[in-house]
């Protein structure tokens, strides 16, 4: 028998985590497993029809040309912007930090986008790469080069999307790049240009080892974003054009929510949730290779 | 000392044009809110207005519902804030300093729910609230990002640094729980609520995802929703106005930026698990 004060204090413990609980159950625990659920089944939002169909859903998905597409180009995508965003961020951060003075009025600069609603920074994009009136287009005219159609254009709209979202990202990154050169103790470079090292040198051998631990933390959270980007696109292009731009989260979201294909957008959804799951254990394995180095 | 010089000058060079580049969006939707519509037609590299006007905000207010967008927002971002905090905190109270059976167990499920995409639980989120008939609410806007996993985690590890004799004082002292959260807790954990309100008023106010789904009336839109719609649907190519309305849609995030900005980029990344 326990008594009876330890037994009053179970349950106060449990009444303070109830609220909690039952909001992620609902919200977040019972979904994912209803949308494994569904996507084993033949359901259309204003169908009768809904009958469990086990893979078929699945084995409609990896016979769609479109789902391929939609994985190639969510992987094109997610590689260019991650790279891009964290050479960028380390570049600025290298820059930035040996600024003492000036140095929070250029990390306001580049963390200006990262602040901004994303949706109403993509209409700002689609204005400037507007075909006819754009400012893009006028500056290359004015230089003597014709402009493009770039969001209209397929050979185009990837790039453009990419670099925005670059645009987007490269202040984020360099935050965290920041943030680990700060811990970095400034002895070390004094020893190092004692004996005659020069910058690069000192970002080679000091800055770029000991910031790996920081490199590899942002490769992960930016890879996780990226995947997870929605707005920009759905903004400025939808998807399109010919599908050049239809990422996974653009994909689900029109099976979904535009054509209410629910059983088969589930099985988008739940092919979503192994790729994120499966990096998150790549970083997990990781995180403890760094710590017990 | 030369080579030191140069590499200065270049290194200004490049942090200038790569500023430019960040700044340029938001100096032209700013200019061209100001501009005049057949202005804005002209091709040309004028970018400054001839003569500055705010007709295209009269005419912002006068067309769409953006007042009624940005009350909108407004109302979900905080009780989405309120709801996250009185949900979540009595939570991470319990798994930072209380024993109770299958404590862990539950915190490795909060770790988990962590790192799930909202994607995921987008479809049965959106049929759960359109059986109770919530679509077009703010209950829908609203509810399911209650849940926050985030704000348990981040509660924790902060509550968890505070000094045990705190509690055993108040215990003594016969002090209640709802006292003992109110009145010790939660002025205690201020620097933790804080960089969790910025985070959290930042992502729900962004979003476009959610309120996309849930919403389907104009007059429910929250500011990205109802601009891109302004955009899409109602401006027709009334650049200037668009502009306005862009302007408007992210000027609280960035006067909450600018006054705070270190506050501000260490919550947003602070909190990085999340993005």
């Amino acid at each position: 028998m326990m008594p009876k004060d330890r037994k009053s204090d179970i349950i106060v413990s449990y009444v303070l985590i109830a609220p909690a609980v039952a909001f992620m159950v609902l919200f977040i625990f019972y979904p994912i497993l209803y949308s494994i659920i569904l996507s084993a089944q033949t359901y259309r939002l204003g169908f009768r029809t809904r009958e469990l169909i086990g893979f078929g859903n699945y084995i409609e998905l990896f016979k769609s040309a479109d789902f391929w597409n939609s994985l190639q180009i969510t992987g094109i995508y997610t590689v260019v912007v991650v790279i891009a965003s964290l050479v960028l961020g380390i570049c600025l951060a290298v820059l930035i930090h040996q600024r003492k003075k000036t140095g929070m009025i250029w990390q306001i600069i580049f963390f200006l986008p990262v602040a901004a609603t994303m949706a109403a920074m993509a209409i700002v994009w689609r204005f400037i790469l507007d075909d006819n009136f754009g400012v893009f287009n006028n500056l290359l005219r004015a230089l003597g080069t014709s402009g493009a159609d770039w969001v209209r254009n397929p050979d185009t709209a990837l790039g453009a999307v990419i670099i925005i979202n670059i645009w987007a990202n490269a202040g984020y990154t360099m935050v965290f790049f920041l943030a680990g050169l700060a811990n970095i103790p400034d002895e070390l470079y004094q020893t190092a240009s004692l004996d005659g090292s020069t910058r690069l040198q000192d970002f080679r051998y000091i800055s770029w080892p000991l910031l790996s631990p920081t490199t590899l933390f942002i490769t992960i959270i930016m890879t996780v974003r990226a995947l997870a980007s929605f707005d920009l696109i759905k903004v400025m292009t939808n998807g399109g054009p010919l599908k050049t731009t239809q990422i996974l989260s653009l994909l689900l979201y029109q099976e979904a929510f535009q054509y209410f294909n629910v059983g088969y957008a589930s099985g988008i959804a739940v092919v979503f949730f192994v790729i994120v799951l499966a990096l998150t254990l790549v970083q997990m394995r990781f995180d403890t290779r760094i710590h017990y180095q | 000392m030369k080579n030191k010089n140069c590499w200065d000058y270049l290194s200004t060079v490049f942090l200038c044009l790569l500023g430019i580049f960040m700044i340029f969006p938001f100096v032209l939707m700013v200019v061209t809110s100001l501009k005049d519509s057949k202005e804005i037609m002209i091709t040309g590299l004028n970018i400054l207005p001839k003569t500055p006007s705010f007709k295209n905000f009269v005419t912002v207010f006068q067309k769409t519902l953006l007042l009624r967008y940005l009350f909108n927002g407004t109302v979900v971002v905080i009780s989405i804030l309120i709801g996250q905090l009185v949900v979540n905190i009595p939570a991470s109270y319990a798994f930072a300093k209380r024993k109770f059976p299958l404590k862990n167990l539950l915190f490795v499920a909060v770790l988990a729910a962590l790192v799930f995409p909202k994607y995921i639980a987008a479809i049965p989120n959106f049929l759960l609230l359109s059986r109770f008939k919530l679509i077009n609410t703010y209950r829908a806007l609203i509810l399911p990002s209650i849940a926050s996993p985030f704000c348990i985690f981040l509660m924790r590890q902060y509550i968890m640094t505070i000094p045990e004799d705190f509690f055993e004082a108040a215990a003594l002292e016969g002090c209640s729980i709802p006292k003992l959260l109110t009145r010790i807790l939660m002025p205690m954990i201020r620097p933790a609520i804080g960089s969790f309100t910025i985070f959290s008023i930042v992502s729900h106010w962004n979003d476009l995802f959610w309120p996309l789904i849930v919403v389907n009336s104009r007059s429910m839109y929250t500011p990205p929703a109802g601009i891109v719609f302004f955009a899409d649907a109602e401006g027709a190519s009334d650049w200037g106005a668009i502009m306005a309305a862009a302007l408007l849609t992210i000027a609280p995030l960035v006067v909450l930026f600018l006054s705070n900005q270190k506050q501000f980029i260490s919550s947003l990344t602070s909190t990085g698990i999340k993005g």
